[in-house]
């Protein structure tokens, strides 16, 4: 064994590093300080900070970790690029909102002494989306999968006061335990093919043909299955509302920006690593002709945008309304895949980021609304909109940019998709996809409505917000409104990070 | 048909009788001493397939241990051999038929692929290399599998507490 080379690889990834040490120091700190859990969100922020900072100052670091030694070829477990370090800062970032997110929220606050548990297994799925962003090899990929789902199982039905936590988590599981074996099925079929689970060295084999077409698509379709399903994508999705409604609402939020954006990650970084033979002068991909990944995906895309907005439209559940919303975002989101070209994924990019702002807040203000009113029904909001003007103007924005209506950052987002769309000439779907977006409308602003202009039956008492609360909101709430007028920097990040390494 | 082939339909037999039986057993004692036998056919599996080690594991810590405290948790629980326990079976045929379809097409691609096969040679033991490959090129595997499991216990241990001791 060649130490200096293991030694190159810890160098690598040092952000991994400081997040399972920080999740080892949660566990001792909880230890020690049985009574006080007040010290523990400050741990897990440091942690996630000094990771941070170490995947900035790295981001032009490239390289592969973790080579194989005996198969005498370069390529290793992970592949470090600026693409998968886009990724990590997404998730990162995403994971210091959830973490005062959790600290605002009242759920966890009664958990008490579990809260030590709460941030240990957060770490976890952390963790576990930090790696799966950046593996390269099938093994790899379902390892680290299977850290972030364990970690999510348990956090589905963390808060055990009504049956339908314990339903999410069970059902969670149950759905997920099923994914993966097809999933793992499909990567042995994969490995009795080509004789490898590294990426790279299958787009070799790949390339050199002699493979079983049949086999490989059936073996793709029961991956895609398995990745489908953490970006819940129809019709892999029929978990997502039970879990989203279930779960904590902080979880339900880290669920829908992170775990889905790690799950999109793994999903391109697997076409791109194993497929793409050559990226032309105009940056559009050029596949191995071994399967019709541009037939699939953009059925996928138009079920799961159709189908999330088309349920949401009959919830009177604000989390279960989101959860519908969420996976009509993950089908625009898919759009940006369809085109396979450094362009979408520079649209994927961008949506992220702003998804990522409008998807917390809105659960955010749902959040605070349901602690104090105890109540995730809309016909509870009634009149809402006049007694805390800030909650409802506020809320008003991060719907309206979900909907991706200007001058908010949602319509950036969505303009960049349909940009990609338009460039790669496939007309239908960006057609299919406004209308979609004319859906949505009615129930992202029906939520309005009855804040604003439904009479309440009785007194609606007013949400009493502390400063946390404001500065929480408005911290999510003016990135919102900037980057719809002002969106250049984050543009022109998104395309400094499109580098994936090749061989 | 040769030996090694008769025993390994032997072992396959064993293991899909009794899971068989795990799954349709209306008695839970029943279906959990029928796992052991489905347990032991898949550890005859992986002897046959050279994996030493793997079949030793497999026997010692799903028969040795998991199966032992399932069936201490089947024994210890009140009367729950008098219980029953919802094995009843809905929409039947149309799983049939899909499971049907889905082994069709599992045989037909089995039978119609080239494999990549490497020369077989049985190595004598493969705990060394093994054990030498999990901390070597595996080695980030490796430790990720351990904090794996950690999770794993804290979210055990978390999901089993009542939430009323707080």
């Amino acid at each position: 064994m060649d130490f200096s080379s293991l030694y190159d690889s810890l160098a690598l990834i040092k952000p991994e590093i400081i997040i399972s040490v920080t999740l080892v120091l949660i566990v001792v700190l909880d230890l020690i300080y049985d009574k006080n859990k007040k010290l523990v969100p400050y741990l897990a922020l440091l942690g996630l900070i000094v990771s941070g900072i170490y995947i900035l100052s790295d981001i032009a670091n490239e390289g592969f970790a973790f080579k194989m030694s005996a198969t005498s070829n370069k390529f290793g477990l992970l592949a470090l690029d600026s693409f998968g370090s886009y990724f990590k800062l997404l998730i990162i970032l995403t994971s210091v909102l959830i973490v005062f997110f959790a600290k605002h929220s009242v759920e966890i606050e009664n958990t008490g002494k579990r809260q030590g548990e709460f941030y240990t297994l957060l770490f976890g799925m952390i963790l576990g989306m930090m790696f799966m962003v950046s593996a390269s090899d099938l093994i790899m990929i379902y390892v680290s999968m299977e850290l972030l789902s364990f970690s999510s199982y348990v956090l589905a039905g963390f808060i055990k006061l009504r049956d339908r936590n314990s339903e999410a988590s069970l059902k969670y599981i149950i759905f997920g335990g099923v994914a993966s074996g097809v999933m793992l099925f499909g990567i042995s079929l994969i490995y009795g093919l080509t004789g490898t689970t590294n990426l790279y060295s299958i787009n070799a084999a790949l390339q050199s043909g002699n493979i079983n077409l049949i086999v490989l698509g059936f073996s793709l379709l029961l991956i895609v299955a398995g990745i489908g399903y953490k970006i819940s994508a129809v019709p892999f999705h029929f978990w997502t509302p039970d879990v989203y409604e279930g779960a904590p609402i902080s979880i339900t939020a880290f669920l829908s920006v992170a775990s889905k954006a790690a799950g999109f990650a793994i999903l391109i970084r697997f076409i791109k690593t194993a497929f793409v033979t050559n990226v032309d002068g105009s940056g559009n991909w050029l596949l191995v002709p071994v399967f019709d990944w541009k037939t699939l995906i953009s059925v996928f895309a138009i079920l799961t945008m159709t189908l999330g907005n088309f349920a949401a439209l009959w919830q009177d559940n604000l989390k279960r309304m989101l959860a519908y919303s969420s996976i009509a975002h993950a089908g625009y989101l898919l759009l940006g895949v369809v085109v396979f070209s450094q362009i979408g994924i520079e649209a994927i990019l961008i949506y992220f980021a702003i998804y990522m702002l409008m998807n917390l807040g809105s659960f955010y203000i749902v959040m605070l609304i349901a602690d104090k009113t105890g109540s995730e029904d809309i016909h509870d909001y009634s009149g809402l909109g006049y007694v805390t003007p800030f909650l409802g103007v506020s809320f008003a924005v991060f719907l309206v940019s979900l909907t991706g209506l200007p001058p908010t950052a949602g319509f950036i987002g969505k303009l960049y998709l349909f940009i990609a769309l338009i460039d790669a000439k496939m007309t239908t779907l960006a057609v299919i996809a406004v209308l979609n977006s004319v859906v949505s409308l009615y129930y992202y602003i029906r939520v309005l409505k009855h804040m604003f202009l439904t009479k309440p039956n009785g007194e609606v008492k007013e949400i009493k917000l502390s400063t946390a609360n404001v500065v929480y909101v408005i911290v999510l709430l003016i990135p919102v409104l900037v980057l719809g007028i002002y969106f250049s920097p984050l543009v022109n990040f998104a395309e400094s990070c499109l580098a994936f390494l090749s061989f | 048909m040769n030996l090694y082939d008769i025993i390994f339909y032997l072992f396959a037999a064993i293991t899909i009788v009794s899971a068989f039986i795990v799954v349709n057993a209306k008695n839970i004692v029943y279906a959990a001493f029928s796992l052991l036998f489905t347990f032991f056919g898949v550890s005859g599996l992986y002897v046959l397939l050279g994996a030493d080690f793997i079949a030793i594991v497999q026997v010692m810590v799903y028969i040795g241990g998991i199966l032992v405290l399932l069936l201490f948790g089947v024994m210890l629980t009140h009367k729950i051999t008098s219980v029953d326990i919802k094995a009843g079976s809905v929409q039947t045929i149309p799983a049939v038929i899909i499971i049907g379809i889905f082994a069709a097409l599992l045989i037909g691609l089995m039978y119609s692929t080239h494999w990549a096969v490497n020369p077989a040679e049985i190595p004598v033991t493969t705990t060394k290399s093994l054990g030498k490959t999990l901390v070597t090129e595996y080695v980030l595997i490796f430790e990720l599998l351990g904090i794996l499991l950690l999770v794993a216990m804290i979210g055990a241990a978390t999901i089993a507490r009542r939430d009323g001791d707080k």
